[in-house]
Order: structure tokens, then sequence, then C-alpha cells
């Protein structure tokens, strides 16, 4: 891997100009910078961003968003007819292609008038917070190919996720804790693909709690079998050992910053637990969230995890809430699914505007892909990445906005398509990063979020 | 320049992306790209030159070299006013040869035999010793697995087991303790399988080696076969020039590349091979990978009989006592007879030639062009494509020639990176025109000279290069010197730094008396092409063995090990970064193995040591005496902390974490 060559152009890193100016450092501005630079220096954004942290609730297995955000008349009065328009070359099962009308209805909210299910009245209830995006397509049909498109722009290669490509453009925001964190993820279709920082260093990788293999937790956080202060001990033991070794060996940037990582474990690990500790939030907050009740309490605690992680600076955090592959089973899937995460969303929406931290936090939902207007049996539709709905509120972003359109039976994105890579654009834009300018050079090429694809899209900024 | 090329490739790159729907504009690119060709072609031709064989420059301290080499460095050191760094002490360098060639730190007693041995070919001798043992193999093994993007599983979109991949991963173990020649190590990793073989123990080992093609990513659930096929194709042919040639041939994918003297035309000439070469079984979702059977003949019929009977007693209408008959003699046919020899690894299919893909897609099609090795590589000569066959050999033997001047000297750039830490060519997976120049070409040139004259031995490098002057040098250099030169360019001194990933786990259970060196074979417990249990993961980073055998999961890495910069497995890489992170230390405060390590340590010092304990414990980990300070902060923080061996183990945990035990100097 080419090491940071962005910078490539500058004769000296801060490092070595640190180290070439030996010990004419003050000692505090050295701390200060180790610190930084053990957790991930950050660095100026190109232009004035409105968005400065990033809340991303991914729907995992494809919400059927024709029947929750994008109601078709047509569907409903055709149901049972062959889909009248051109199916795509590929689809990811073979099917009869007969409409299905949605069993559920959905209403006009707020001053915007968006189409929201009777399945969200929590999430109905903020419409006038919310952008929608009912124009979505991605090039993939498939879960894991659409979900690694979704998080990394490319559905064919291994590619930085646009968690880690924030992390490394813009760095923390606090040192005490991970830039990105990755609550409770899938380990299948694409698995760590989702979060890894690919070619990017290592550092930029999203932090996993939860999923298949560990429990709630950041890494090796905590020490089960020492006491704080016992702990403090040795380490101030091996940090004599480690002065003594440089002492010998005069001016080592690196090693001065081995030594300063030790203390920063060591903040972190008092910080990190305080900070994803839920239960310390008042009842009314818990309540809120659903985070006090089943059957919203899971998804509610881990939206609750995730305001509380984001208030304290962690620039990308992202929640999976699933199996949202109704390929049979349509009506009750959705339903309960709904019920678990409608009102946790919501809460969480409601609860950063009240904090006043909704303005400079871009909040995300979203699947991988929509669902067919078209059946698979006759309880079930299947992947639909040509057209479906996405919402976004906050970090300024166009409130109450419903932006682009699908056809008449919402198969495809008709009015103003907005591709994946469209929507990265928009969210580097929004955290004050032009996507085309901002690159990483991998193995002999200049290497972006969007590839050489990417459109801001300009309407539903605030 | 470099600021001016990203611009007016970012042009272009837009151009491209509107000549998706403007035909016209697909010419103005060729034009555009035949005016930019010929002027970036400068920014290559080093690679592709032919090796000089470089006159050792003069120098005025030649007493100060001891091999060849040492003039191309030492030359560069003088002419910019500098003296090489002082030679490093006999117990700094039997470490640091332990650590770059074992991975492991030598033990007490290899220290103390090394520096009684007052021979004048003392240290020669210990390289040669440690280029002998099979630890050799598996540390060198690892940096090669990097560029082959090892892994256990596919990753991607689906996360399906490769259970025969770790045949491949002890295949490279093995070709590196072997010093198997390195142009035959090419050719069998491109093209084994259409080697001739004498018996079925070579063949084997040949087609073993196409591990290197089969273990990419790939996305095994796409409803589109034909494009999986090509981007299978795509990543093959990518990894392969990475790896071999140092370029990038992906780019011209989609259009003439633009730094690289590689053009669409020759892309879908090597396409049509790689087309010609079959990678899975089936293309539909979920994909299954193509493995050869090699058991021994006598023991596939056996196997044969095998399925056939449990086929037989599966049947519902089979009745019981039939099936239990059936059920003895199925034991009695497996009694004894070894499991089937299955390999993971491409195989042939019908030949074709490939028409070029407008814009990389496969459903605009333009000229069909001929199988082929790209003219430009080959100055011109034509290899020669068999009817019948893809021509990977051909193209594995072209690739591993003499006659190619990339292949060596991307190999011994690789060689010199793992051992020195930074590449002749400071980006050894990319010597096209965005890499960076080599510091030294005439070196570059030398050592790739003498590789190929060597019979292409890697070990005969290994003994160049750590016999040298350059390499013995201290860390301990003048300040002056450091300030000039901070990212040693010069090699004007031995650049400290920390060791890798697996060097630092397999290190902690090696002094913490808990190394398994049991060798090869798998540790994944899958049935081909089923998904993997990453729940399992916990439970492989526990087994003490290396952490080389420990499967690597595409899906989800071992979170200890991601820390300190293991390559993604999903990507070809030979320069992995080093990076100091907060991550590091939890995980060396708190981790299991952490804590296993230390009481594990703290028992074998008990059993050890009667007396002072903390200060055997400190020779043992740092392999040197330690001062009297050291033995008395040793002795005041175990009699400060509590229980004797709790305290000890945290004794050990500190020494297991310091900056000394962790860098390699």
């Amino acid at each position: 891997m080419n090491l940071c060559s962005h910078r490539a152009g500058l004769p000296l890193s801060r490092r070595e100009m640190l180290q070439r100016s030996g010990t004419g450092f003050g000692a505090m501005a050295l701390q200060a910078m180790l610190a930084r630079e053990a957790r991930g220096e950050a660095k100026a954004p190109l232009l004035p961003g409105t968005a400065k942290r990033v809340i991303f609730l991914f729907m995992h297995g494809g919400p059927s968003t024709v029947d929750l955000f994008d109601p078709k008349p047509l569907l409903a009065r055709d149901n049972g007819k062959p889909f009248p328009l051109k199916v795509p070359r590929i689809t990811s099962h073979k099917s009869k292609n007969l409409l299905l009308k949605s069993p559920w209805s959905c209403a006009q909210h707020g001053e915007s008038g968006a189409q929201v299910s009777e399945l969200l009245p929590h999430i109905a209830s903020m419409a006038d917070d919310l952008c929608f995006v009912r124009s979505m397509y991605g090039s993939n049909s498939r879960h894991g190919g659409a979900l690694l498109e979704l998080h990394t722009g490319s559905d064919t290669f291994t590619r930085p996720s646009m968690g880690s490509w924030i992390n490394y453009g813009l760095g923390s925001e606090n040192e005490n804790l991970p830039g990105f964190i990755t609550i409770n993820p899938s380990g299948s279709h694409g698995g760590a693909g989702a979060w890894s920082s690919a070619f990017l260093p290592a550092k930029y990788s999203g932090t996993r709690i939860g999923g298949k293999s560990g429990g709630m937790k950041v890494p090796f956080i905590d020490n089960p079998l020492q006491n704080r202060e016992k702990q403090r001990k040795e380490l101030d033991l091996l940090a004599s050992f480690n002065r003594d070794h440089l002492a010998q060996r005069g001016v080592d940037s690196e090693l001065e910053s081995r030594i300063a990582s030790y203390e920063l474990a060591f903040k972190m690990q008092m910080e990190v637990p305080g900070v994803q500790d839920v239960s310390s939030e008042p009842d009314y907050i818990k309540k809120l969230y659903g985070a006090d009740v089943d059957p919203t309490k899971s998804f509610g605690e881990q939206c609750l995890m995730a305001r509380r992680f984001s208030e304290a600076g962690v620039r990308f955090v992202q929640l999976s809430h699933r199996y949202w592959d109704s390929h049979g089973n349509l009506k009750k899937e959705h339903e309960k699914l709904s019920k678990e995460m409608d009102k946790p969303v919501a809460g969480l929406i409601s609860d950063l505007k009240q904090r006043g931290l909704l303005d400079e936090t871009l909040v995300l939902w979203g699947g991988e892909f929509g669902r067919t207007p078209t059946a698979q049996g006759n309880d079930g539709r299947d992947h639909n990445p040509h057209g479906f709905t996405m919402f976004m509120a906050g970090g300024g972003i166009k409130p109450g906005t419903v932006y682009g359109s699908t056809d008449d039976y919402g198969y495809y994105a008709e009015d103003k398509p907005v591709h994946f890579h469209d929507l990265h654009a928009t969210i580097l834009h929004l955290m004050g990063i032009d996507h085309e300018e901002f690159t990483y050079r991998y193995a002999g090429r200049d290497f972006r979020l969007t590839d050489v694809e990417g459109k801001v899209v300009h309407e539903i900024l605030a | 320049m470099v600021i001016e090329i990203n611009k007016l490739i970012r042009l272009i790159d837009r151009i491209l992306k509107f000549s998706k729907n403007i035909g016209v504009f697909g010419r103005i690119i060729s034009c555009l790209g035949l005016l930019i060709g010929p002027h970036l072609g400068a920014e290559t031709d080093w690679a592709y030159a032919l090796i000089e064989n470089p006159e050792l420059p003069k120098v005025d301290t030649a007493d100060w070299t001891r091999e060849e080499m040492d003039f191309f460095v030492l030359a560069g050191i003088e002419k910019r006013d500098y003296l090489p760094t002082k030679p490093a002490t006999k117990r700094t360098l039997i470490r640091r040869a332990y650590l770059d060639l074992h991975g492991l730190p030598p033990s007490t007693s290899q220290i103390e035999a090394f520096l009684s041995d007052e021979r004048p070919d003392a240290w020669g001798r210990l390289i040669d010793e440690l280029l002998q043992s099979p630890r050799y193999g598996e540390r060198w093994a690892r940096h090669w697995l990097d560029v082959a993007r090892y892994a256990d599983t596919n990753g991607m979109d689906e996360d399906i087991a490769h259970p025969s991949a770790w045949r491949y991963r002890d295949y490279v173990i093995r070709s590196f303790n072997k010093d198997k020649p390195f142009d035959r190590f090419i050719v069998e990793q491109l093209a084994g399988d259409l080697l001739p073989a004498k018996d079925l123990v070579q063949k084997r080992e040949q087609t073993v080696g196409l591990g290197f093609l089969s273990v990419g990513p790939k996305m095994l659930a796409c409803d589109d076969p034909d494009k999986m096929r090509r981007d299978i194709v795509d990543e093959q042919m990518d990894t392969m020039g990475r790896a071999f040639l140092g370029m990038t041939i992906g780019c011209a994918r989609c259009h003439d590349h633009k730094i690289d003297p590689i053009s669409i035309k020759d892309y879908y000439g090597l396409a049509g091979i790689f087309m010609s070469t079959k990678t899975l079984t089936k293309y539909s979702v979920v994909a299954e990978f193509h493995e050869h059977d090699l058991t021994k003949e006598e023991h596939q019929k056996k196997w044969l009989e095998v399925r056939r009977l449990e086929g037989e007693q599966k049947k519902k209408e089979t009745p019981k006592d039939k099936k239990d008959k059936l059920a003895e003699e199925i034991t009695a046919l497996k009694k004894g007879l070894p499991a089937p020899f299955r390999v993971m690894g491409v195989t042939e299919y019908p030949t074709q030639d490939v028409k070029v893909h407008l814009r990389g897609d496969y459903l605009t099609l333009g000229e069909e062009v001929p199988r082929g090795v790209p003219a430009i590589w080959t100055e011109g000569k034509k290899v020669a494509m068999p009817e019948k066959q893809s021509g990977r050999l051909e193209l594995a033997r072209w690739i591993a020639s003499a006659d190619n001047p990339l292949t060596a000297r991307v190999i011994v750039n690789r060689l010199w990176r793992w051992h020195f830490g930074r590449g002749i060519v400071p980006t050894p997976d990319n010597f096209g025109g965005l890499g960076e120049k080599p510091t030294h070409p005439k070196l570059l040139d030398h050592l790739a000279r003498k590789f190929v004259e060597s019979g292409w031995s890697v070990k005969s490098m290994h003994r160049l290069m750590m016999n040298s002057a350059t390499y013995r040098q201290s860390a301990e250099a003048e300040l002056a010197l450091v300030e000039y030169d901070p990212e040693n360019k010069l090699f004007a001194r031995w650049q400290r730094r920390r060791v890798e990933s697996e060097v630092v786990r397999d290190s902690i259970l090696m002094k913490a008396n808990r190394l398994d060196l049991d060798m090869g074979g798998s540790m994944l417990v899958v049935q081909p092409n089923k998904y993997v249990n990453q729940g399992k993961l916990t439970e492989h980073s526990m087994v003490p063995r290396r952490t080389v055998y420990l499967p690597v999961y595409r899906s989800s890495g071992y979170d200890g090990q991601k820390a300190f910069d293991t390559a993604d497995p999903a990507v070809s890489n030979g320069n992995r970064r080093t990076s100091t992170v907060a991550g590091q230390a939890l995980y060396l405060m708190n981790s299991e193995l952490m804590h296993a390590s230390s009481k594990a340590l703290a028992d074998f010092v008990i059993s050890k040591a009667s007396d002072n304990r903390p200060a055997w414990m400190i020779k043992h980990v740092f392999g040197r005496d330690p001062t009297k300070d050291e033995s008395a902060r040793g002795i005041t923080f175990v009699e400060s902390y509590g229980d004797e061996k709790a305290a000890l183990a945290a004794f050990a945990r500190v020494l297991l974490s310091s900056n000394e035990f962790l860098y390699m100097e």
C-alpha cells in the first residue's frame, strides 16, 4: 500500500517534522499531537460542512418501500395483472411478474404531504423533519452486492466503507473514542466489507460492537481480571521501562507515540463503557425511544446508544435492523419489523432535535434495495434495486421534502433518479468534502468513494 | 507534475463518464490517449528497460563494504556527504536476524551461543542455520500470502469456505523452505495444472500452486453469470499484474491505461487467456469453486463406492436391516482410507478470444482480440498461443522468464522491502507511472541480475542482503543524518520498526512457553461451498499455533490481529503499513491471549528460577541482562502488587507489551 501518498507532494510529514525538530517542541504540544495521531488526526474540511456526524440506520434485507413510503394507486387498481412495463434483464428470482397491491394504506403527513404507511405512525409524525428520496437506485439485485455497493460504492471489488472514508477525511472528534462504530452488524452479505477500511489505513476501519462473535462491547475495552488501580500501577511500570528504552535511543517519535497510546487506551477504557451505558438515561428518554418495553426495547436501546456515541463525538455510527427480506410472509414480517423500528427511529430523531444536535447530525435511513411491486407467491416481494426510498434528516438536509419519484407502479426510479454514488457525493458534501477531490492513492490509482461517478443532489440541501 | 496528471485523469474520467451516452467522445478519448501515452511513457521507461549490468560506483570508503551491493548504497550516502551508521552489536544483530527470518525472537541460549562464536564467519553461519529451519518458511510465506491476498473464505457477498485453500498456504511455506526457484514458483501458481508431471506427488505439488488464482474474493451471488465471470477474470489479472509485474492491469478494462503502457486491446488479449480458464464449476447463484480431485486412483475408486453406498443408505425405501448392513460396509471401506485429496484451483475451459468491452461493458462489444501477451511487454516479440489450451502456461513462462525485466525487479524489490522496511522502489506493488521511482535504480538492477544468475534463488538473496554492511548497520544513527533523511531513503541506518501483527502474537506465545510448533493442515471444520461459522473465530485465536495457520476469514478478521495492521486479505498488498493506535494497547492490556500468556510466563519463571524472578524474566524476554535498576524496580513492583503469581503475571505483561520487545532494531 502506498503510504499516505495523498501528501506525496509535501517534503515532510508532521511526524517527520517533529522528529527533525528534535527536543525543541514543547512537551504539551508534543503530547497533544501524539495523542491525536494515535487516534486519528482531524483534517480540515475542504468546504464549510453542515454535518459533523452521521448516524446510519441500516435496514438489512431490503424493506418494501413501495409499501412504506411510495404508494401507487395503479398497483391497487391492477392487482394480479401482469406488470405492463419491461422487466429488468437481471432479477434475483424468476417470477410471473404479477402486480401485488399493498396490504396497507398510506396517508399524507405534515406540511410536505409526504406519504407514510400506517405501519409507521411515529415516523409519520416526524414527516416535516424528514427528506424522502423516492428515486433511489443501485446496480445489484443480490443482498451482498447491493449491501457492499451501498456501503462502499462498489459491488465488484473490495473498497473502503463510507464510514472509513469520512473518518479518514475528517479525523476524530473525540480521541478517547473510535471514530466509526457499527453496532450489531451482519456477518453475512459482505460482513466486515461493510465497515472495512480496505486500502485506507487500518485505523479508519469501523469498530464492531455486537454482531455474531463477541458481546456488545468495543474489543478489549475491559479487563475483568484486574482492578483499575493495579492496572495503573502496571502501566506506570511499563511507561518507566519504555522511557528508559527511549532515552537510550534519543529521539524517536514512533516510540513516543506508542508510550502515549497506552495512556490513550487507559482513558478509552474509562470513557467508552460510560458512553455506551444507556441504563443511566432517564425514564422519559427511554420511553421516547421505546427502550423500555418490547418489541421496541432492543432496537430502542441501540438507537439510544447511537445517540450517546454520536453526542460524544463518534463521526459515523451505524445501526443494523433486520431482516426485511420478505420474499414470503410479507404482511406478517413487515408488520413485526415496522413495529420494532418505528418508535426508536422517530425517538432518535426527536431526541437529537430537542438537544439541538439534529442540525449537525445527518440521520440516514434505508436498506440495500427496496422490493418489487410484483408478487412472489401471493404474499411476498422480490429484491428491487431499480427504484426505492431512503430518508434523511438533519445535518443540512432540507426538512419536509419529497424528492424524485418512481414509475406508476413503483418499479423504476423515474424522475430525478439518485444512485448510491449520488447519495455518497451528497453525504460527503454535507460533511464539507468535495467527493471529486477527495482521493486516496492505492496501487497506482487515486481512488474515490464515488469512483468516477456521483452528483451532489443540491435540491435536497437546506 | 503529479497534480497535473491527476487533473488530467479526472478530466478524462469525466469525459469517459459522458462518453457512455455519446459515442463520438469515445474517439476523442482514444486521441487523448495517443497524446498522453508517449508523454507519460517516460515515467515508466526504467521499469520496462532491459536489466543493466551496472558497474560498481566509485566510493571513498570501500573498506566499509562487504557485498557488491554495498557500493551502490554507499555511493548514495557519500554523495550527500554523510557516513553510514556504525554496525549494530552482535546482540542486536542476532535478534534482528531471528525476527526477520523466523518472525520469532531468539532464546537466551541461542543468543549466548552466537555471542561466544568468534569465528569470522559466525554471522554467515547464523544466517545459513536460520534459513535451514522450517520457521523460516512460515515467516516468509506470510509475506507472500499478503501479496496473494490469501484467505480461507471468500468474503465479499457470500462468505463461503475455501476448504482446501490451506493446501496452497502450506505449499507457499514449503516452497520458501525448499528454496523453490522463484521462476518455477510463478509458473506453478499460474499454470501448475498444465505442467508435465512424472508422478502423482509432483502433479499435486504443481496443482496446489493454482490456489493463487482461485482464492481471490468473488461476488458469488451474482444474478448475472456473464458479469460474474468477467469480474473474476479481472480480479485474477489484476492480482497477477500487481504480484509479479508491479502493474495495474485492471484500469485497462474500460479504457486504454492512461499511465501505464497497457491498452484496452492488450487487456482483452490477456482476458481471453483467463476466459479460457475455469475458476468456478457453476456461475449461477450461489456459485461453487472448482477443485481438482488428486486422490490416488485406488482410493478414488473406494471413495466412489463409499458415496454410492451412502446414497443408497439415505434412500427412504431402503429397509432398516439393509441400512445397518450398508453402514457396516461403509465403515469397513473407510477404514484406513485416506481422505480425498482435493485442491482448489482453476482448470481449462474451451478456448475463446474475447471482444473488446467498450467502457468495460460486455453488452457493448467492439472488435475481437486474439489471446496473447501485450506486445509492449515482449518488445514486440509474439508469444505464440496454443489453439487447444488457454495460453496460461505460455503467459506464465513469459512472466517468469529472464527476458522480462519487470518480474525480477519486482521480486527483488519485494524481498528488499521485507528486509529493510522500505523498498528501493518505495511502492512495491506499483512500478507504474503513479508509483514512486527507485531511489537506487542501479542497485535494483544489480540485485535483479544477481537473482536471475542465482537461478531465482530467494535464499541466496537473503544471504546477499543480510551479509551486506548495509543490513548490519545500527538503528542508532547520528541526529544530523536522521534530520536530513527522516524516511531513510539512503539506507544509511537500520530502520527501527514495530514487528508485524503475526510476529507480535507468535513472539508472545513463544516467550510464554506456549507456542505450538505443529506445522500445516487446516483448522477449518467446514464442507465445500458451505458458509463458515464466525463464532469459531475466538476459538481459533486461542489455539497457540503460529498465526500463519489460523484460518483467514475475509468477512471478519481477528480483532487483535487487525489492530496491528494485518493486510486486508481481499486485496494484494506487499507493503503493509505500521500504525500506532490505542487499539493495540488495549489488546496488549486486556486480551485473553495476553492474560493466558502472562500467566503461563509467570508459571514458567516460577519453575525455572527460585529467586530474583523479575531479573530472570527480563533476560528471558529481552535477551539481555537486566540493569540493577530494572531488577530493583521489578522486585519492588512484585512485592507491592500482592499475590506473587498475579504479580509476576502483571510483570510479564509489562515486558511483553514493552517497546523493547515489540520493536525490531
